[in-house]
């Protein structure tokens, strides 16, 4: 089957969108179970208006795309100590400015629409490889970094208090955890697009925490949804006889995946 | 002494703010913090962990003090796919080196806390489909992971049933009495602290009365603070209150 991969572009399409989906989903178990799930969305379209802004400007996408990301994350990663406002109003708001500051400024940057296209949906098949390495050096980074520091993301995720107590400083670790998080979605959307991006971070955690009662086999179960929706998904794109966006694609195969397994967890 | 609140005020922004807390907690003391919801006894709680900081007034500790903090069930956000033994496990991490993972004594203690509470054979069942006791149980064998030696408890009897909140304010008794924990523990329940608590902080409409819990739990002191007459009965051998009866 792997006949639609010989050719060098898919190959790297194929490169770079397992990059993305595996530290995606990794990174979505931790993303749903801390509730914060539309962090990722808006982190997305946060990156999104940095790159326009940055082509508005005429510099360089991924230092402008970096630091809007890094308010981002300075902002949605405190907790709220007024409960009128809560993170997910914050999250909320944050999302709809950065979507249309990003539109506004594609509309006004001379490259116009077509790359904004590229950055809500994605065209994987114009990754270049410098993409596909700055992403594996950043998948490295983040899974060694979580390798390193899981039982404090855990920790400090699941209850901040008890964590501070025992000398835990969890606000920093909170910021800590969605800085690996914003870093991880600057690279992604450059290569897969917000939508996809966003569908990595939900989709295979959700399924995974579907099927198990282990939180170390849930990170296992998510990266396996997303290997296999990734090489699905654009095999089926790839497919003279449908020629479908790939991103799309994928998105939909993760979405079957969801799908089968839910239906499975209701008839066992 | 383990901790010493001098003339503390807590507030939440300007929405809500409590004065006037002296209170020092000796070791191997048993303090029960009981008052109505929305008192708050949790902000004291947490003000006595060192994780909210007074708006106003000095809160000294002592230096060799180890909490083991036991929140409210609750609290505990159970779309974790954890087991019983990943949360009790938890206990450890402040003792495990920061890139370190746990050892075979990190899991050794744990499984002897489970075992000290009474749920070691629930060790790899999922916390979250634990019955209210059971999961209590666990949040307790978490704090003793962590080789406490105060025992700091919010609410542990909340949405119990009778038994289970007997057998659980047994365990916290046994605890205090046969391995010398300090225990400080919230309940919004004067019966269910009443028999156990040497000290008693009573918190009612922003008032607070501290002391010893023979004489917080006279009728004179309780009418003090409860609108309602209140009266203090012993029922084999046990203090009851009742409130609502004749004022008279
Ligand atoms: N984060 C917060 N922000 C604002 N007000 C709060 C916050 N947490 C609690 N409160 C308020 O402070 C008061 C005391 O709360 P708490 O200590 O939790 O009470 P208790 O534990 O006795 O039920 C309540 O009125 C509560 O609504
Ligand atoms: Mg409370």
């Amino acid at each position: 089957m792997i006949s639609a991969f010989h050719d060098p572009f898919m190959r790297s399409a194929l490169v770079a969108s397992l990059a993305v989906g595996i530290v995606c989903a990794y990174l979505g178990v931790h993303v749903v179970l801390r509730r914060v799930v539309f962090v990722g969305a808006t982190l997305a379209q946060v990156s999104a208006a940095g790159i326009g802004l940055a082509l508005l400007l005429g510099l360089n996408p991924w230092p402008v795309s970096i630091a809007l990301m890094l308010v981002g994350v300075a902002i949605f990663s405190l907790r709220s100590a007024d409960r009128r406002v809560t993170r997910e109003s914050l999250i909320g708001v944050g999302y709809v400015v950065a979507s249309a500051l990003a539109v506004l400024f594609v509309a006004k940057s001379a490259q116009g629409e077509a790359h904004l296209l590229d950055m809500l949906s994605g065209n994987i098949l114009t990754v270049t490889s410098r993409q596909i390495i700055a992403m594996a050096v950043v998948a490295v980074v983040v899974g060694a970094l979580h390798l390193g520091f899981g039982k404090q993301f855990l920790f400090t995720g699941l209850d901040p208090d008890m964590a501070r107590t025992a000398g835990f400083k969890a606000g920093l670790w909170d910021l800590f955890f969605f800085l690996t998080l914003g870093v991880t979605i600057v690279f992604a959307i450059q290569i897969a697009g917000a939508l996809l991006v966003f569908a990595f971070l939900v989709a295979p955690a959700v399924t995974a925490l579907l099927i198990t009662e282990k939180l170390s086999r849930a990170y296992i179960a998510a990266i396996i949804a997303a290997v296999v929706a990734t090489v699905a998904g654009l095999h089926l794109s790839f497919l003279p006889a449908l020629d479908l966006p790939s991103g799309p694609a994928i998105v939909v195969v993760l979405f079957t995946i969801l799908a089968l397994v839910a239906a499975w967890t209701r008839v066992r | 002494m383990i901790v010493r609140l001098t003339d503390v005020e807590l507030a939440y922004g300007r929405d809500w703010s409590l004065s006037g807390i002296d209170l020092e907690i000796p070791r191997g003391d048993f303090l029960a913090i009981v008052g109505p919801n929305g008192s708050g006894k949790t902000t004291i709680l947490r003000a006595i962990l060192g994780i909210h900081s007074p708006k106003r007034g000095e809160i000294w500790w002592d230096k060799g003090r180890r909490f083991g903090y036991v929140p409210q069930r609750q609290y505990i956000d159970e779309i974790y796919p954890l087991t019983a033994f990943d949360v009790a496990l938890m206990g450890r991490y402040s003792l495990i080196g920061p890139l370190s993972r746990p050892s075979r004594k990190d899991r050794d203690v744990t499984l002897e806390s489970l075992d000290h509470v009474g749920v070691r054979e629930l060790a790899d069942r999922a916390y979250r489909n634990l019955s209210g006791g059971q999961k209590q149980r666990v949040l307790i064998a978490r704090a003793l992971a962590g080789e406490p030696d105060v025992l700091v408890l919010d609410e542990p009897t909340n949405d119990m049933d009778i038994s289970s909140e007997a057998s659980t304010m047994r365990l916290i008794s046994h605890l205090h009495e046969a391995h010398k924990m300090t225990v400080i523990m919230v309940s919004h329940l004067l019966n269910v602290v009443a028999d156990y608590a040497r000290t008693i902080v009573l918190l009612s409409e922003g008032k607070l009365i501290t002391g010893p819990a023979e004489q917080v739990l006279s009728t004179d002191s309780l009418r003090s603070v409860y609108s309602e007459p209140v009266d203090v009965l012993h029922v084999s051998g046990r203090r009851v209150i009742v409130a609502g009866g004749n004022n008279d």
